[in-house]
């Protein structure tokens, strides 16, 4: 099986150094630095195939970045190795850069100054590409994107949602083999977050890139990816898909309820619990109101972080 | 990759930075004419002032009208070769991460920053120079025209040096992040150096032969020297012998800094 990403036991330790509060400790550290070094991932073994879309969720911190810039060259890793593409990200070959993307939803990639369409103009220079498919494909990936009518303002003009969409298709116009998308709809409106939503889903699917995304929409994830990597602490917590992930959450299920007089109650038990549960509260008085649901993934993926960030 | 392909790609940069600055017309006029244009003024009546109070016709060998025409010219030219613009925003890259987005196109860094440079100076050269081209005329100050285009041809010459010297110290960003400090002390030395405050031959003889042993000359003292009659063809190629040493130093330099920097590269930010 041909393997478009793979990594063995790839690690990356950051070094950065530790300042006591007070003026004096500032001063101090003018000789004097406490050096700390934190694993931002630990050695870590993965392998993705050609065509697959996954997912990679956890909470801040966890190292899901940290793994992107590994696996996009723009960090050497601490121990281990990767293979993208045949490539070793971090020699940054113009080969290997010609075919992978790194969307980054939080900076902007384009230049701020000039208009969308000059940037293409540019990244079609930089890529090498065609003039007239690459002036083509932005047409074509403009019009999916609804947002033929800003190309030719400048950036910084633009709504956060229209710049993500410019920045979507500045990624894309040399058709990567694998795209990096880190957090592709953050901080965009709903109406936003589904267009490109629906964009990439068509995108991937009429094209077939190698995808690794990270969001914090879980609707980004069920949508789109294939694939679920869950991430904690720097380390790899699951590898499987979506459905697997929450019936192995315990099949959990939310009981709300309320006693005459008192507030309404919310509790996460898991179906086995379900019945003594049931006896426990009815004991306990009248209930006015009761309901069970279903968890769904967001609820899973939910209280997993929040799981995570108490540990963190 | 083919070089056609690398040409095309380093004039893309290159317009890049006329259309980038040119976005921003009143800051680019201001920057271009207005700052190097009111410098000149200052400086001109400075020597006036300088040669009134003397009571003397000549300074070190050369009249008023020389020092004029020095005067005039230097502002320009310093405003060519000095670079604090791009360094400062390649540390600032470098230090937020916002060299991401950079460092993932099939480009070097150093071509993206060194063409953008040559663009925004040529463009700059072109609108600014009209100034000191009218005023020597109007003025009959000292200036060899011909001799201009050789001096041009040393001045983007060394302009390339300078941003060796930029690409060195804004890769010291990678481990000391804000390395800003280097920028205007480097500025502040290149004022003496190059002879933009002064023309170096008012210097003691020991100390002028050392600064034309360095490269910053090439930044205002040989080329105005050159165009205005104070220096011949001699000084002007060992000027390109200079700045080509320089070049080959801060290339090594820079070189090995960015490869070490780049491994130890966090990538900061998103």
């Amino acid at each position: 099986m041909s393997f478009a990403i793979e990594t063995h036991e790839i690690s990356r330790t950051f070094e950065s150094y530790k300042k006591s509060e007070g003026l004096w400790n500032s001063v101090k550290g003018l000789w004097d630095r406490q050096v700390v070094y934190k694993v931002a991932l630990k050695p870590t073994n993965l392998k993705i195939e050609a065509g697959q879309i996954v997912g990679l969720v956890g909470s801040n911190g966890a190292g899901k970045t940290t793994l992107l810039k590994l696996l996009s060259g723009l960090i050497s890793p601490t121990t281990g190795e990767a293979k993208v593409l045949g490539f070793n990200p971090f020699e940054r070959k113009t080969e290997f850069l010609k075919k992978i993307s790194l969307l980054l939803g939080q900076k902007n990639q384009l230049w701020w100054d000039i208009t969308p369409i000059d940037s293409y103009a540019l990244l079609a220079k930089i890529y090498d590409l065609d003039e007239t498919a690459a002036r083509n494909k932005v047409k074509e990936l403009s019009r999916l994107l609804h947002c033929e009518h800003v190309l030719e303002t400048q950036l910084r003009r633009l709504s956060l949602g229209e710049r993500m969409k410019m920045e979507i298709i500045g990624s894309l116009l040399h058709s990567p083999e694998v795209l990096y998308l880190d957090e592709p709809t953050i901080g965009l409106d709903i109406v936003a977050q589904e267009i490109i939503r629906e964009f990439l889903n068509e995108y991937v699917k009429n094209r077939g890139p190698t995808v690794i995304l990270t969001s914090h929409y879980m609707d980004d994830i069920t949508k789109l990816a294939d694939r679920l990597l869950l991430i904690s602490k720097g380390a790899l917590v699951y590898d499987g898909t979506v459905e697997g992930f929450v019936e192995k959450s315990e099949n959990l299920q939310i009981v709300t309820y309320k006693f005459e007089g008192q507030p309404e109650q919310r509790s996460e038990i898991t179906k086995t619990e379900l019945n003594r549960f049931l006896n426990t509260i009815s004991s306990k008085g009248q209930l006015e109101s009761f309901k069970i649901e279903e968890t769904d993934f967001e609820h899973v993926i939910h209280s997993f972080l929040q799981k995570e960030s108490r540990l963190l | 990759m083919s070089f056609t392909a690398f040409c095309r790609r380093n004039l893309g940069f290159f317009k890049l930075a006329v259309a980038s600055n040119l976005e921003y017309r009143l800051n680019f006029l201001i920057d271009s004419t207005v700052q190097p244009l009111v410098s000149s003024v200052v400086e001109m009546v400075l020597w006036m002032a300088i040669f009134k109070g003397a009571q003397a016709v000549e300074i070190a060998g050369f009249t008023q009208n020389y020092y004029l025409a020095y005067a005039l010219w230097a502002t320009f030219v310093a405003r060519i070769t000095v670079n604090w613009m791009y360094e400062f925003r390649m540390i600032e890259e470098i230090d937020t991460g916002s060299i991401n987005g950079l460092l993932i196109r099939p480009m070097s860094y150093f071509e993206y920053y060194l063409s953008q440079l040559l663009g925004y100076k040529f463009i700059t050269t072109i609108i600014s120079f009209i100034f000191p081209v009218i005023f020597i005329s109007l003025l009959e100050l000292p200036t060899v025209w011909t001799r201009l285009p050789a001096a041009l041809v040393l001045i983007f010459y060394y302009l390339i040096f300078v941003y060796g010297m930029s690409f060195c110290i804004s890769s010291l960003a990678f481990f000391f992040n804000k390395v800003n400090s280097l920028t205007v002390t480097k500025n502040l030395a290149l004022w003496l150096l190059t002879g933009e405050l002064f023309p170096l031959d008012l210097m003691p003889e020991n100390i002028k032969n050392f600064f034309l042993a360095l490269p910053f000359s090439c930044g205002v003292y040989i080329p105005v020297g050159y165009i205005t009659g104070r220096i011949d063809h001699s000084v002007l190629l060992h000027g390109f012998k200079t700045t080509t040493i320089g070049l080959i130093i801060v290339s090594v330099l820079g070189f090995f800094l960015w490869r070490k920097g780049v491994r130890s590269y966090a990538g900061t930010g998103a």
